[in-house]
């Protein structure tokens, strides 16, 4: 591989242990959270991480930024291997990797001023020498995170301000170490549809200002149609379909991707279309279907998904899903 | 099966916090000084042989326990010797045996006199315990329906004020009132009545239990009142109780069939957590009307310096605490379906 | 387009502390108890400056001096030893509280320290600093503090010392409970994905929310504390020469102040010991509302009345093809509290739903949508009421129903589905018990098996096999909660069907599989719905008409198709904006900056005006009226007057 990525997931697996195993169980089962993951980014690409609840794409997250240990795989963070980085080399990932939450009412202490909430990544790096200087940095984050003038959020407190603000903030703390790499759970799904576009647009704002790559994760396809340069389908700690936006959306291969695409709510009552509903609810990921993790599900599985674990087929290029039934396009 | 574990992990929790108050006991009246047998050793008059006697008879010439042959002070021993032959196992083989040592006092076996005790305890405890749960659970629904009116003020201010009050003093308080009003200023039964026809027995010790069990009540009622109507609170504040009452339902049938079996839940616990306070209010109700209960032995083995009923009322009574959160906690799994879920 | 300068919502006091303060000193029931305390802790300090007699010496005592009762000498009468009971009353505060105080002290510390060590680092450090809290607080305490205090000496520092180590199980599991409570939130882990180490996270983010509750805790321990101390000391257990009050009613009580009447020895020192508890037990309930408010009103409280008012401009959609089922006219409901405006959360609405039709109620949080449903079967909370307007349904008004009449009109002629089931259903009984509780209701004498086959039919018109109905509403998932709560809405057959978002929370697949339920059922069973939603989505592959609103009012209302492609108010049209279409997805999503009005407070004119782009002078002090545009399309908006 001669081409640096910015950032270049291998295989990467993180189980978790499931339940309580008494001292009688002989066999500890896992949870299979994230199962064989890959991915490539590159400096300044939005990439969107789509799928249901279970399937693992939060734990991916929380996997790349440390805060859960990997299972196996491998993370190569800007040409560096940070797979089994110790904690100072995680403390210094914290300044160039940083995550935006889901939820704004709960990702603020609500003890603290909205000054101190943004100025502690500062604090904890140690960066600033002066109070002055700290303070400088905190009013330009948050003047980038469109709080204008910084001056009257300074002193308040999270419940003084609305839903949006409150995520211009989380944001904002988000900025203050200049990172290069953003991990987006969910920024807007808690907020007012009239109020997501705009954490939206500043989020694709800072993109072009500050070169800052995305991962944005969501199970709302609709709100990154339009930012995301790629998107990735996930269904049981697997990546089923990852591609360019325009070709996943409009020639998905993989049956999931497929269903769900064909489900999601369109504006539109003149709009008639074929819904491909699935059945039943998503397996948990302990025990896991052998072959295509996939086929208890899908409307076209075959014997021959039961048996095999599919590999990626390409569609075009940048274009893959993991479907024996995936036509390759020529 | 997830409540068969559940059971076996409670019971077997419950045996080892008894095994630990069984050695706390026994290491407790070791260490701390005032024990005459042991004291009186130290006195100089005393000829060696007597010393000597004296503590084969108390056993204190055994080693405690292997590896350690004293505490006050520590002083090490064999470690390879018989434990049987140890002060702690002859300790532990006379409990099983039902033998809680000799009373300094009257010399009578300590497990007599608790066998008698016990049942007094028992009673007043019991009375006092229901009646408190019966007044304290209606007040507090009511207080609760009607909350924030004048009747819910009312109910929480009194309550807060029954908790407030010292237990023994209330009891002193009764029983000033009690006997300048004919009222028995003390014990179960006036001396003599044990020739009488046994229904003037019951009507004498119910005329001595009056105040013992008032006083309990009051005190008890007061904290249940104030659990019970605070848990109603929240319960009539959840969703699903909106849904009832979207359902076309009365008010009756809401607190009936959802609020209350729900509501009752947090007093079952706080009724466990409660058994210790329990014993400490019988403790001063005995005292202060000189009700022959094990909290009266206690306060009597206190002042008199008989220490081997005190250390066999006191392991009666932690024994007894155990085993009734037990039976609590048992039942609690069985009101509440949500607690088989629990790993 | 340069956003706009939003000003944060509302001024409020600077400070954390002053916030709290505010609320303190309007909770009587602390205020009083603080109070008490500080009046005890100064007679306390003060004891010297109140005492008016020496109480050290017996000089100028004689027997005669002996449980006098009180007069001019001696305000509380004399005890046993002919001292004066008040200046030994004083005196008796101070050592009360000290050894209250100082045990409580050692028993907070140590079981602080150890709540948060086991909260925070779990494991095995966790296991055991639990299990041995879990035995101390089996093992009663009152008797082991006799056994350990009488056999060492009886000093108050060994009290104290005794008193002290014992006390701290509450404390400890408090402690432990709130550190693990505080730790899984999401700030804590946000402070882990900056980079901070433990004792930054526990000194920043644990300890401050920690502190409150340990504070009430703290209160709870003091008031023991005095307690414990009181009952060792009347049993005899204490520092005879040092008199706190329990010591005092243990020389009353032990040398014959009842056989001689001298009631003030015992009643004086007792009210000593009720007066510093009552004045902590205050002050702990009081911190504890005001830390922990708990919802003011409950959902069984008594509603307020309806207020009737002439319905005034109504526009009806009535159709002749199909009949009317359910009218409703110019229906405004407020919510009041004392000495506050009330909040107006639904004003003059108007629509109609004729049998069969999928009515679609959209709006934004706040927009009153929520308190609208409740109102049209009268569940509002206490403080709801209507003040205005009707509920026509099969002809009777529902505002002005009696109480029986709406019982039977409650699931029988118009049911809910709530959002987020999981508390929607009763988690102690059985979700098969609560479908057959609302068939009993409605449905008379239908022999017991009967209702059971209904029940089972009930579960398996939404997909749910049939042994699921003698299952708790926590072993069901998601899903099969909200089919569970659409098999109970339907028991009684209603003619109307209310969805208060009942897909909101749920995953897009599975929300799918409840909106073709939905659909499939309202052919089969000839249903109307009103659904409620944020989703426009939804909206447009559901419905057949469309009510928007607004800060509690009717923004536009109309067949789905007219809001979708010719929409009029300013409202709609942003919204429309604002929403992603993924069948367009290159569409740039507009925003509408700033919040929705608070409805206690709201702007004078149009409640959209504040942030409406094309608003007009007219907008901001005139309210725009309902504007009828096609028989079957209204908007309030000035904007579209011909």
């Amino acid at each position: 591989m001669t081409q640096e990525f910015f950032l270049e997931v291998q295989n990467l697996k993180k189980y978790f242990v499931a339940g309580n195993p008494s001292l009688f169980s002989r066999v500890v089962k896992h949870v299979h959270a994230v199962d064989d993951v890959s991915l490539e980014l590159e400096r300044g690409e939005v990439i969107a991480l789509v799928g249901e609840s279970g399937c693992g794409k939060s734990t991916l997250a929380l996997t790349l930024m440390g805060l859960e240990k990997s299972t196996d795989g491998k993370i190569i963070f800007e040409g560096i291997d940070i797979t089994h980085a110790d904690d100072k080399a995680q403390k210094l990932l914290r300044q160039r990797i940083q995550m935006v939450f889901q939820d704004p009412y709960e990702s603020l202490n609500p003890t603290q001023t909205i000054e101190e909430i943004v100025g502690e990544p500062l604090v904890v790096h140690k960066i600033g020498v002066t109070a002055d200087e700290r303070r400088a940095r905190v009013v330009q984050a948050l003047e980038d995170a469109g709080l204008k003038p910084a001056d009257i959020y300074m002193r308040r407190y999270p419940h003084e301000l609305s839903g949006g603000q409150r995520q211009r903030v989380v944001i904002a703390g988000a900025l203050v170490l200049e990172p290069h790499l953003l991990l987006a759970d969910e920024p807007v799904s808690m907020l007012d549809v009239s109020i997501r576009a705009e954490i939206l647009n500043l989020l694709a704002d800072l993109r072009i200002s500050r070169q800052i790559s995305i991962i944005f994760i969501t199970h709302d396809l609709g709100t990154v149609g339009y930012f995301a340069d790629r998107v990735a389908v996930m269904y049981l700690g697997r990546i089923v379909e990852i591609g360019k936006m325009r070709d996943v959306l409009e020639n998905p291969q993989h049956p999931y991707t497929r269903a769900l695409l064909s489900v999601i709510p369109v504006p539109n009552p003149r709009l008639r279309r074929e819904r491909v509903i699935l059945q039943g609810e998503t397996p948990n990921p302990i025990d896991l279907p052998r072959g295509c993790r996939f086929h208890p599900r899908c409307p076209i599985a075959t014997e021959e998904c039961q048996l095999t674990d599919p590999p990626y087929i390409e569609i075009s290029p940048k274009h893959q899903a993991a479907c024996l039934k995936t036509q390759k396009v020529s | 099966m997830k409540r068969q574990q559940y059971l076996i992990r409670k019971i077997s929790w419950a045996f080892f916090t008894i095994i630990f108050v069984l050695i706390l006991n026994f290491f407790l009246f070791r260490i701390l000084p005032g024990d005459p047998a042991r004291s009186g050793i130290h006195d100089p008059r005393l000829k060696k042989e007597a010393v000597e006697a004296i503590r084969v008879r108390y056993g204190l010439d055994k080693p405690v326990i292997n590896c350690i042959a004293k505490i006050n002070p520590v002083e090490f021993g064999g470690c390879l010797i018989n434990p049987m032959d140890t002060q702690f196992f002859i300790y532990v083989g006379n409990l099983l045996k039902g033998e809680m040592g000799i009373s300094y006092h009257t010399n009578r076996p300590v497990s007599e006199i608790l066998v008698e005790r016990i049942w007094n305890t028992i009673l007043l405890i019991g009375a006092g315990q229901i009646l408190a749960i019966i007044f304290g659970v209606i007040f507090g629904i009511f207080a609760a329906w009607k909350a924030r009116t004048t009747i819910d003020y009312v109910a929480l201010l009194s309550s807060l004020l029954a908790w407030s009050l010292p237990t023994f003093w209330l009891g002193i308080i009764l029983l000033f009132w009690g006997s300048n009003h004919g009222l028995p200023i003390g014990g179960k039964a006036t001396p003599g009545m044990s020739s009488m026809p046994w229904e003037d027995q019951w009507i004498d010790i119910f005329r001595h239990m009056l105040l013992p069990t008032l006083t309990y009540t009051i005190v008890f009622m007061g904290e249940y009142m104030l659990i019970m109507r605070s848990s109603l609170l929240d319960v009539l504040s959840e969703d699903y109780i909106l849904t009832a009452k979207a359902k076309g339902l009365s008010t009756f049938q809401i607190l009936k069939d959802h609020a209350l079996k729900n509501a009752m839940l947090p007093l079952v616990t706080i009724i466990a957590i409660n058994l210790g306070f329990t014993v400490a209010g019988a403790l001063q109700i005995e005292t202060v009307f000189s009700w022959p209960g094990l909290g009266y032995t206690i306060f009597e083995s206190v002042n008199r310096r008989d220490f081997p009923v005190l250390q066999g009322t006191f392991l009666l009574i932690a024994v007894s605490v155990i085993l009734a959160n037990l039976i609590v906690d048992l039942t609690y799994s069985y009101l509440d379906p949500r607690v088989q879920a629990e790993s | 387009m340069e956003a706009k300068i939003v000003e944060p919502k509302a001024p409020t006091t600077s400070s954390l502390f002053l916030d709290f303060w505010k609320t303190f000193s309007s909770n009587r029931v602390a205020v009083v108890g603080l109070v008490m305390l500080i009046v005890i802790i100064l007679v306390a300090i003060f004891a010297e400056q109140l005492a008016r007699y020496d109480i050290t010496t017996s000089a100028d005592i004689t027997s005669k001096d002996i449980y006098q009762p009180p007069s001019e000498e001696h305000w509380f009468g004399t005890d046993d030893a002919g001292k004066d009971v008040y200046s030994n009353f004083v005196f008796g505060a101070r050592v009360s509280l000290t050894v209250g105080f100082f045990a409580a002290f050692i028993s907070i510390f140590v079981g602080g320290l150890m709540g948060i060590v086991a909260g925070f680092y779990g494991g095995r450090v966790e296991n055991f600093l639990m299990r041995l809290t879990d035995i101390m607080l089996v093992i009663p305490d009152l008797p082991l503090l006799i056994v350990i205090v009488a056999m060492t000496r009886p000093s108050l520092m060994n009290i104290i010392f005794v008193i002290g180590l014992l006390g701290w199980t509450t404390t400890s599991r408090i402690v432990r409970s709130q550190t693990l409570a505080v730790k899984s939130r999401k700030f804590v882990l946000r402070a882990r994905a900056i980079g901070a180490g433990n004792m930054h996270i526990i000194r920043h983010h644990i300890l401050p929310l920690v502190l409150p509750l340990l504070v009430v805790n703290a209160i709870l321990v003091i008031s023991l504390a005095i307690l414990n101390e009181s009952t060792l000391a009347f049993l005899g257990l204490s520092d005879p020469t040092r008199l706190s009050w329990g010591q005092m009613l243990n020389f009353a009580f032990g040398r014959g102040a009842m056989s001689a009447g001298a009631w003030w020895a015992l009643v004086v020192p007792g009210l000593g010991i009720v007066w510093v508890v009552l004045a902590l037990t205050l002050l702990g309930h009081g911190l504890e509302q005001v830390l922990n408010p708990r919802l003011e009103f409950h959902h069984l409280m008594p509603g307020r009345p309806v207020v009737q008012r002439e319905a005034g401009n109504v526009h009806s959609f009535a159709e002749e093809i199909h009949p009317v089922l359910l009218e409703v006219q110019d229906l405004s409901i407020h919510y009041v509290t004392e000495d506050q405006p009330p909040a107006r959360a639904v004003e003059n609405v108007s629509f109609t739903l004729h049998e069969g039709e999928l009515l679609g109620l959209v709006g934004e949080s706040g927009c009153g949508k929520t308190t609208l449903m409740l109102g049209l079967l009268r569940l509002l909370p206490a403080a709801g009421q209507i003040v205005g307007g009707q509920v026509d349904f099969m002809g009777k008004d529902i505002t002005a129903m009696s109480e029986q009449e709406l019982l039977d009109v409650r699931w029988n002629g118009i049911s809910i589905i709530f959002q987020g089931a999981m508390n929607a259903l009763n988690p102690v009984r059985t979700v098969g018990d609560q479908i057959k509780e609302a068939i009993v209701k409605h449905v008379a004498l239908l022999p017991g098996d009967k209702v059971d086959e209904r029940v089972v039919e009930l579960l398996d018109l939404v997909g749910i096999a049939a042994d699921h109905k003698d299952h708790y509403p926590h072993q069901y998932s998601g899903g099969m909660r909200q089919r569970a709560m659409i098999a109970m809405a339907l028991a009684c057959n209603p003619q109307v069907v209310i969805a208060d978002e009942p897909t909101t929370a749920l995953d897009v697949m599975i929300q799918a599989q409840i909106l073709e339920l939905l659909d499939e059922l309202r052919k089969k069973l000839g249903l109307s719905i009103i659904f409620v939603t944020h989703d426009l989505g939804v909206v447009a592959e559901m419905c057949d008409s469309v009510l928007v609103m607004y800060g509690g009012v009717m923004a536009e209302y109309s067949d789905v198709d007219t809001i979708y492609n010719s929409a009029q108010h300013p409202y709609t049209q942003e919204l429309l904006k604002a929403f992603p279409d993924l069948s367009k997805p290159e569409k740039r999503l507009a925003s509408i900056p700033g919040y929705p009005p608070r409805l206690d407070n709201l702007p004078t004119g149009c409640r959209f005006a504040p942030r409406c782009p094309r608003a007009i002078e007219r907008c901001h002090t005139e309210v725009p009226d309902l504007h009828i545009l096609d028989k079957n399309h209204v908007a309030s908006c000035h904007l579209v007057e011909a």
